[in-house]
């Protein structure tokens, strides 16, 4: 599957405290799902004006399909959710660094989201250029600098197929058990 | 294979694993808690599937907003509560009964050497001390271990922490922490797992080693592990009756790379400033810090060991008037064991205020929470800008000893002085 986007250039050690503060984690109506992701969307990334790792228009000018591209240790920090889910509740399809937390990991693929950890890929991108990703393939594109890097992914071999489905929750509804 | 490499091995029913590898392993143990508890709940009841896998493996504990702050608070732990005895949890930890998850964990006798066990809270590392591979995730993956008990992993490569020597009081095993995250940095140990060996750690008590496992999390590591000793044993056997199986590295076993660490160079008390705990620092080069809050307790720094350290060095003196001290046992047992030996009396005569066990001031979310530009020492394991209130506010992370003595003074303090 393919994706494209537009860039947002994130710094390094972006932690789940700075994605998503502790006073919201029990805010939101957890049983509604539209009620839920209205709540977790518009409370990440709360302090972002005091942060150097986050570009600070990011929070006005994030439109659905962009893709972050962060330097090392992306997520670093809590098993709270709520980090991963309000990028992409904000409309981050895609979130590409040169190196990603475990847990932010698992929780962002688990939304259907990939993430995708690659060694040095931040170099190659600054804010405003256009990606196109191709999952299965392992190709990243930069389409405003024409250049191109492989990646392979350390995943499970049903995790294309997650993503395809909508993230895990759907994807084990879907399976007939 | 190293410790995890079998743990892993053998919950996946394979004979070899190697680094990187995915595979799929049973679950032995499942903790929620009230932070992310109802979340995991309500993403289960999407699976269209009645009942949990195992409720005999799972345990339930309230720790993070309780007794309930608000109303918000209140209507999760009562949803979590509604479906522990929907499925039969037995295994259930209301406030007042238990205490912090990580410590009921281990102090309670759920965490059994060569099991696994994951929970939705990165500080699940900490049972490692067990010998058990212990590890946090998200609550959709929780709400499916629920329905499956089953997991995907990747096979962490293990870096080894080796440590000889002999820590001398006031030095605790948090300074030691806090030099090793300065070594390894915040992302130098990324899907690895950390195992910790040598004297050092032999000598340590558990609750010594519960820092090392709690904080490994801070350097990116999917777990931290302690290879079971007899110590390891005699704790588990005075609390348990289940069986299991004691799971040792191998002699012969391949690591990613080791780290040589010595008591000795530990050469003075260690204070990890803002903004990331791998800032570490000695005591006597931000000594004079001004501080309006000192905090002891969380899974970091909480249980008894840690208390008799601080009313060592509480007793028969008074805090700072202007700085809000809060201590925090870890748990009931803590709690129970603190009163017995009069250190709850050490503090209150301090002028600390004394909570009941919970996660406190670790993070943002129920109380001690730090206002603009307050200045934190604490003895848990984040210090991230904003973890606990305030982006602007600052905190510094530091041994019960360390933060004892601070508390006296106001200030950032050197704990030799008292002793």
């Amino acid at each position: 599957m393919e994706l494209k986007g537009r860039v947002w250039k994130f710094g390094k050690d972006v932690d789940t405290d700075e994605l998503f503060a502790g006073r919201f984690m029990m805010g939101g109506d957890e049983t509604s799902r539209s009620q839920y992701q209205e709540f977790i969307a518009k409370s990440g990334l709360s302090d972002v004006g005091h942060r150097e790792n986050v570009p600070v228009d990011f929070l006005k000018k994030v439109v659905k399909g962009d893709i972050i591209v962060a330097e090392e240790n992306f997520g670093i920090g809590s098993s709270r959710q709520q980090a991963a889910e309000t990028l992409k509740f904000k409309g981050v399809q895609a979130v590409v660094a040169d190196s990603i937390h475990r847990i932010f990991f698992r929780n962002f693929w688990n939304l259907g989201c990939p993430a995708i950890d690659l060694p040095g890929i931040s170099a190659a991108f600054e804010t405003g250029h256009e990606m196109v990703l191709n999952l299965r393939q392992g190709i990243i594109k930069n389409l405003t600098t024409g250049k191109e890097f492989k990646f392979r992914l350390i995943i499970p071999s049903w995790f294309i197929d997650m993503v395809e489905a909508g993230g895990l929750i759907p994807y084990h509804k879907s399976l007939k058990s | 294979m190293t410790i995890v490499e079998k743990i892993l091995a053998k919950k996946a029913g394979k004979k070899v694993v190697r680094p990187d590898q995915i595979v799929e392993v049973s679950v032995d143990l499942a903790m929620i808690h009230d932070a992310l508890g109802a979340h995991t709940i309500a993403r289960f009841r999407e699976l269209d599937v009645k009942k949990v896998w195992d409720p005999a493996r799972i345990v339930v504990v309230l720790d993070h907003y309780v007794p309930n702050k608000d109303i918000d608070t209140a209507k999760k732990c009562l949803n979590i509560k509604k479906f522990v005895i929907e499925q039969g949890i037995e295994n259930y930890y209301e406030v007042g009964k238990g205490g912090i998850a990580h410590q009921v964990l281990v102090e309670k006798g759920h965490v059994l050497p060569g099991t696994t066990l994951v929970a939705v809270d990165s500080h699940t590392t900490t049972s490692g001390v067990m010998g058990a591979f212990a590890t946090g995730i998200g609550v959709d993956e929780m709400a499916v271990v629920f329905k499956t008990g089953r997991l995907w992993e990747r096979v962490p490569g293990t870096i080894r922490i080796n440590v000889e020597g002999k820590l001398k009081p006031p030095i605790m095993s948090k300074d030691l922490m806090l030099l090793i995250l300065k070594r390894l940095g915040v992302s130098g140990a990324l899907f690895k797992s950390l195992q910790y060996t040598g004297s050092t750690v032999s000598q340590m008590s558990i609750a010594s080693r519960m820092v090392l496992t709690n904080m490994a999390i801070e350097s990116g590591a999917t777990n931290g592990i302690i290879e079971p000793d007899q110590k390891t044993l005699d704790f588990v056997k005075a609390r348990t009756n289940q069986p299991f199986e004691v799971i040792r590295s191998d002699p012969d076993a391949e690591y990613a790379k080791t780290l040589e660490f010595h008591a000795d160079d530990i050469k003075e008390p260690i204070v990890a400033v803002p903004s990331k705990p791998s800032n570490a620092l000695g005591v006597t080069e931000v000594e004079g810090t001004k501080i309006d809050q000192a905090f002891i307790g969380s899974c970091t720094n909480g249980r008894l060991e840690d208390l008799r350290m601080a009313a060592r060095i509480l007793k028969g003196r008074k805090v700072d008037r202007f700085t809000k001290v809060i201590i925090i046992p870890a748990s009931q047992e803590v709690l129970r064991a603190a009163l017995a030996q009069g250190l709850i009396a050490t503090f209150v005569e301090a002028g600390a205020a004394v909570g009941t066990p919970t996660c406190g001031p670790c993070m943002e979310a129920h109380m001690g929470i730090l206002g603009p530009g307050e200045v934190c020492i604490s003895t848990a394991n984040r210090n991230f800008q904003g973890r606990v209130g305030d982006v602007t506010a600052k905190i510094y992370l530091a041994s019960p000893a360390t933060v004892a003595a601070s508390a006296l003074k106001g200030k950032i303090s050197d704990p030799r002085e008292f002793f």
